[in-house]
């Protein structure tokens, strides 16, 4: 009983000690805020910038030579294209003037035309510009249909069912659902969410080790009847409610931005529920647990503070350039195995509760109790290098 | 035969999907995921029992779940013909996505056509050659389903609707209806007031409103054309089409009709196209404003001897498979249109129109041999929901007089029309957006403007097509730019 | 009473201790005494079992360091050489942590930390963070620290390095009070004027091992020299070159 009081009071104080200290680091705590503040608004930002380039811009064309075809004009003409009819001018400064495009109907244009000889059309375009794909797309709408409407026409004169060019209809059936085509846009953010667990935990980890070894504060610590592994476990607590915190902080102001992006207009539900949102922070304790005690055992591990804020600013690249890969390669992950690997089994719970799809409650038990199993393992880790002798830079 | 498939054309596509069987409770509709065609994204099928005995049936119902489902009401698609299925409207859903972006959009299958027990009669594998045989095979049919033929009707159609939305579970719904759609919803709001929040009707059919009774709007849709066309410097240039198109009618002759070439074998004589066929599929071609744009040239050359042109626009409407059934088509009209025109209004309406009593011919025959009871509407009552008419200008069944003066009994209407357009506008143009407006805000009125942007496709002036450039000079339409 | 028994330490092949043996009694001042290099500050830091002897063993009132450190710990106090307090703590949030983790709880812990905190005249410092605080009051606080669980063993390293007149006169007062109350008290130092002031004995360190003990007077003495420096400089400097067969004071 006694033991057992002395034990908690003990765990206690230095768990009050640990948090106080953390949580009092002004500057880790900015740190992890503004980081974890930074990517929803980014990635919001970027998607209303998105979406109001590619739907509300209109393309200004330029119809070099235009007054000679006014019915190519008209019909050109539309809701995203803007034609203007030069009669005369020079492609290039056309296009530096202002111009998204230039068509240029040549003097024989409509004499070809009647005569069907598929007269040319020359199309300037700057590719260096980024307005230039959508101007092109714009262009070519309106020009397609025109076209097609042509070639209907030369059919019917000819008696012939325009039908008779087409001699099977292709049905595309898309298998995706609005809430899954967010994964589009949400792909990277579970990448993103571990990043910030990485981010947001790492000024304090390296003040809680490598830190507290060089103000040599640790040795006095060491000198308590206290485990290693109590230390440990203090610090790895933490250090992982910062990264957790910031992580927290992240999906919350992720789930608040989502509102403001125009997803519906790219065809997405918004399928981010509350119970996902809470399900999306417990699942990433055990992680914030993980990182938290691997950036302390590595920073224990470093020559100084200097050399431990380097080591873990490349270890925080790792996972996230891992996962981009692993995406990227198309690496088939639809095996359960893979969920009960940390990292990739987060992500791809984080993937889906971001789009709304269910999440195998087993699997995220088993992956969750696997990631605590290595933190477990890790503080044992840490317990054993708290008592190697070249941790003391003294000696 | 083109012009059967063109009875009263909505923009279709026809449906080919087959829905997974599934049971539906009676509290939890069951849905299955499914498809449409003409629209890519995942839909969820509903089948829901309607009638009893042998009629009974599943009702097909396809839901478009909106993106983000904001609370709003959703907006039920009613097809027209009747005789069409909804589930023929998908294609239409490109044009509402920004609709879809908050609301479900329902498409209801009605008893009997498309994927609730299509009551086809055998004419979407072969259609008869006269009207006759047409008539034989449509009585052996009627034959073969009595009570079921009896029982279609509007007053059916809109309990089924009904039952639908209660299924559903929705509290109130929007209505969007296109052509004879636009009469189930009339009656529906009739019916049923309370359940409905406005209404969208596109090319509209007025409770009160003959509308077989077609040759004085096809004249009317034609003399819009010919006003248009001789606005137009290069089309006017076709002078006097309009007294060719009268002549080649007049003195069309078995000889002739032996020589019209079939649009795609390109074979001559092979199926002879009599008159009040050639008539009809002329008729046909002012529904779509790209095919009217065609006719001056043709029937131009059609008066030289020169008849692939008007070949080629019949050839048009071939594309769209044939939809109607033809049992329920039948079944309505004839118990709720044919049987209240009297001949002397079936005279009045063909004088001195281009079509006659060709189209009328056709369903009269047709009634002859389908005996179902009259089935007369009480007069409309005044309804205050917010309402949107459609109306093409140039539209040869449904012109814009019909929304205009015969719903005075709606107190809250809007009324868009489209220059030069024809059969159902709902997705030309600006007109989604104003839906979608309306549909957000029906008390406003809304701001009619880009309605007037809306143009016909350039004229075909010869083998090449339309004229792009200026040769005597074109004209330009409304005030653009 | 703390013994150390014939403790050999190796640092990367420099044997830095050399069978190294003496024994701290209880209820007396100890200095350790040894130039830089002597192995001071390794002697102590395996006293403490921060470090594990390669041979030999150090006892700590009758416990083995090495073997049962937490017992050993929870009857010893340390002050460090030059000793890190945590700057985001206040002196109190400081004491208190270590006096939990020491196990005290409820009032003995009130009382324990009221104790440490008129006997070193912290009121001043109490409520402050340790950030900027003086060599002084470091010292102050890390003394509180060390004995705020009354331990029966008291180390000091170095403990007047950088400190003000009256921070040397309130240590020098609180280790003869603890000395009064029989806690063993050893401190390093190289500073003779107050080795010869406060200590009842004296122990040399040179070369890894202890080359001479005794009280400051018996040391002198020894040496024949006249004062506590130069005996230190002959037993420690003349140790590391030729007298190497000195025998270790009981």
């Amino acid at each position: 009983m006694a033991v057992a009081n002395i034990f908690s009071g003990q765990m206690a104080a230095l768990l009050r000690k640990e948090f106080l200290e953390a949580w009092r680091d002004r500057r880790a705590l900015w740190m992890a805020i503004c980081f974890s503040l930074l990517f929803p608004v980014l990635l919001a930002g970027s998607t209303i910038f998105f979406v109001k380039k590619h739907t509300e811009e209109t393309t200004r064309l330029a119809l070099l030579g235009g007054d000679s075809v006014p019915v190519l004009e008209q019909q050109l003409r539309g809701a995203s294209l803007e034609v203007d009819v030069v009669a005369q001018g020079e492609p290039r400064a056309l296009l530096a003037d202002g111009y998204d495009l230039v068509l240029q109907v040549g003097e024989d244009f409509v004499e070809g035309y009647r005569n069907f000889r598929a007269p040319k059309l020359y199309l300037y375009v700057d590719s260096s510009s980024t307005s230039s794909g959508r101007a092109e797309r714009h262009l070519q709408e309106r020009l397609g249909s025109l076209q097609q409407l042509i070639v209907s026409q030369r059919l019917t004169a000819r008696g012939v069912a325009p039908q008779l060019l087409a001699p099977w209809q292709l049905q595309v059936r898309d298998i995706s659902t609005p809430s899954s085509r967010g994964a589009l846009i949400l792909a990277m953010v579970p990448g993103l969410l571990i990043l910030t667990l990485f981010v947001a935990s790492l000024a304090t980890s390296v003040d809680t080790s490598a830190g507290e070894r060089e103000r040599l504060s640790l040795e006095t610590l060491l000198l308590q009847p206290l485990p290693g592994w109590q230390l440990i476990v203090a610090k790895t607590l933490a250090v992982a409610s910062m990264g957790w915190l910031g992580a927290l902080l992240a999906i919350a102001a992720l789930v608040t931005l989502m509102p403001l992006m125009p997803l519906a207009e790219l065809g997405i539900q918004q399928a981010t529920t509350v119970s996902g949102v809470i399900t999306m922070g417990l699942l990433l304790l055990p992680l914030a647990l993980l990182v938290a005690v691997v950036q302390i055992l590595l920073a224990l591990r470093s020559q100084s503070f200097k050399d431990a804020q380097t080591q873990l600013s490349i270890l925080q690249l790792a996972p996230v350039t891992l996962l981009m890969v692993l995406d990227m390669s198309r690496v088939e992950l639809g095996e359960p195995f893979w969920q009960l690997v940390p990292l990739v089994g987060q992500q791809q719970w984080l993937k889906g509760l971001l789009v709304g799809d269910t999440v195998s409650l087993p699997l995220v038990v088993a992956g969750s109790l696997v990631c605590l199993m290595l933190v477990g393992v890790s503080v044992a880790v840490g317990a054993r290098a708290l008592r190697r002798e070249s941790l003391l830079g003294a000696v | 035969m083109v012009w059967m498939r063109r009875l009263l054309f909505v923009a279709v596509l026809s449906c080919g999907l087959g829905v997974p069987g599934s049971v539906v409770g009676q509290d939890e509709p069951v849905s299955s995921t499914c498809y449409l065609d003409g629209w890519g994204d995942s839909l969820l099928c509903y089948r829901i029992s309607v009638g009893a005995d042998a009629n009974a049936i599943e009702l097909s119902v396809t839901v478009a779940p909106a993106v983000n489902d904001a609370g709003r009401e959703p907006l039920y698609l009613l097809a027209g013909g009747p005789g069409q299925a909804a589930s023929d409207l998908a294609p239409l859903l490109n044009a509402f996505r920004r609709i879809n972006r908050e609301r479900d959009i329902v498409m209801v299958d009605r008893r009997g056509a498309g994927l609730s027990a299509a009551f086809r009669c055998g004419f979407e594998r072969e259609m008869p050659a006269d009207l006759q045989s047409f008539s034989r095979q449509l009585a052996q049919c009627y034959l073969r389903r009595p009570q079921f033929a009896e029982a279609l009707s509007s007053r059916q159609a809109v309990e089924d609707l009904e039952r639908v939305r209660k299924t559903l579970g929705h509290h109130r719904i929007a209505l969007w209806g296109g052509s004879w759609g636009t009469r189930t919803a009339l009656l529906y709001q009739q019916w049923y007031p309370e359940a409905l929040s406005a209404l969208v009707l596109d090319a509209v059919a007025p409770i009160d409103t003959k509308v077989f009774l077609t040759a004085t709007a096809a004249e009317r849709a034609m003399q819009r054309l010919e006003r248009d066309c001789a606005r137009d410097a290069i089309c006017a240039g076709f002078g006097d089409w309009r007294s060719e198109l009268d002549q080649l009618l007049a003195n069309w002759s078995g000889e002739r009709a032996a020589q019209f070439p079939d649009p795609v074998t390109g074979v001559r004589g092979a199926q002879p196209v009599p008159r009040w066929v050639l008539a009809n599929s002329i008729r046909t071609a002012l529904y779509d404003p790209a095919a009217a744009a065609q006719l001056p040239y043709a029937v131009h050359q059609a008066s030289r001897g020169n008849y692939l042109p008007l070949s080629g626009i019949s050839g048009l409407f071939l594309n769209t498979t044939d939809s109607m059934a033809m049992g329920l088509t039948f079944s309505v009209a004839c118990a709720e249109e044919l049987n209240r025109i009297t001949a002397d209004e079936v005279a009045a309406d063909s004088t001195g129109s281009f079509l006659g009593s060709a189209f009328f011919d056709l369903f009269y025959s047709g009634c002859q041999a389908w005996p179902v009871s009259a089935k007369p509407y009480s007069a409309p009552e005044e309804r205050a929901h917010p309402v949107l008419l459609i109306s093409g200008e140039a539209d040869p069944i449904t012109p814009p007089d019909y929304a205009e003066r015969q719903l005075v009994y709606l107190s809250n209407k809007q009324h868009l029309i489209v220059p030069g357009g024809g059969h159902i506008n709902s997705g030309r143009g600006c007109i989604p957006d104003l839906i979608a407006r309306f549909l957000n805000a029906p008390q406003d009125s809304l701001d009619q403007g880009c309605v007037a942007e809306i143009r016909r496709p350039p004229f075909m002036v010869d083998a090449f097509g339309p004229a792009l450039g200026k040769g005597v000079g074109v004209e330009r339409q409304g005030g653009q730019r | 009473m703390i013994s150390v028994e014939s403790v050999d330490k190796q640092f990367a092949g420099r044997q830095v201790l050399n069978a190294c043996s003496f024994t701290v009694p209880d209820g007396k001042i100890t200095a350790l005494l040894g130039a830089n290099g002597a192995g001071k500050t390794t002697c102590l830091r395996i006293m403490t079992g921060l470090l594990r002897a390669d041979a030999g063993r150090v006892l700590l009132g009758g416990v083995d360091v090495a073997r049962q450190p937490m017992v050993a710990r929870r009857q010893l106090g340390v002050v460090g050489d030059r000793e890190g307090l945590y700057e985001r703590l206040t002196v109190a949030e400081y004491l208190s942590l270590f006096a939990r983790i020491q196990g005290l709880a409820g009032v003995d812990l009130k009382r324990a930390l009221q104790a440490v905190r008129e006997e070193l005249e912290l009121d001043d410092l109490w409520l402050r963070r340790t950030r900027g605080f003086s060599q002084g009051e470091r010292m102050k606080v890390s003394l509180a620290r060390a004995l705020v669980h009354r331990p029966q063993h008291l180390i000091l390293d170095e403990p007047t390095r950088g400190l003000d007149v009256l921070a040397a006169r309130l240590l020098r007062r609180t280790l003869l009070r603890l000395r009064a109350q029989g806690t063993t008290i050893l401190f390093s130092s190289h500073v003779m004027s107050e080795v010869s002031e406060l200590s009842d004995r004296v122990l040399v360190m040179a070369g890894g091992r202890i080359v001479g003990g005794g009280s400051p007077d018996e040391l002198i003495q020894k040496s024949g020299c006249d004062n506590l420096e130069d005996s230190f400089v002959a037993l420690a400097y003349g140790a590391a070159t030729d007298r190497r067969t000195q025998e270790e004071p009981a």
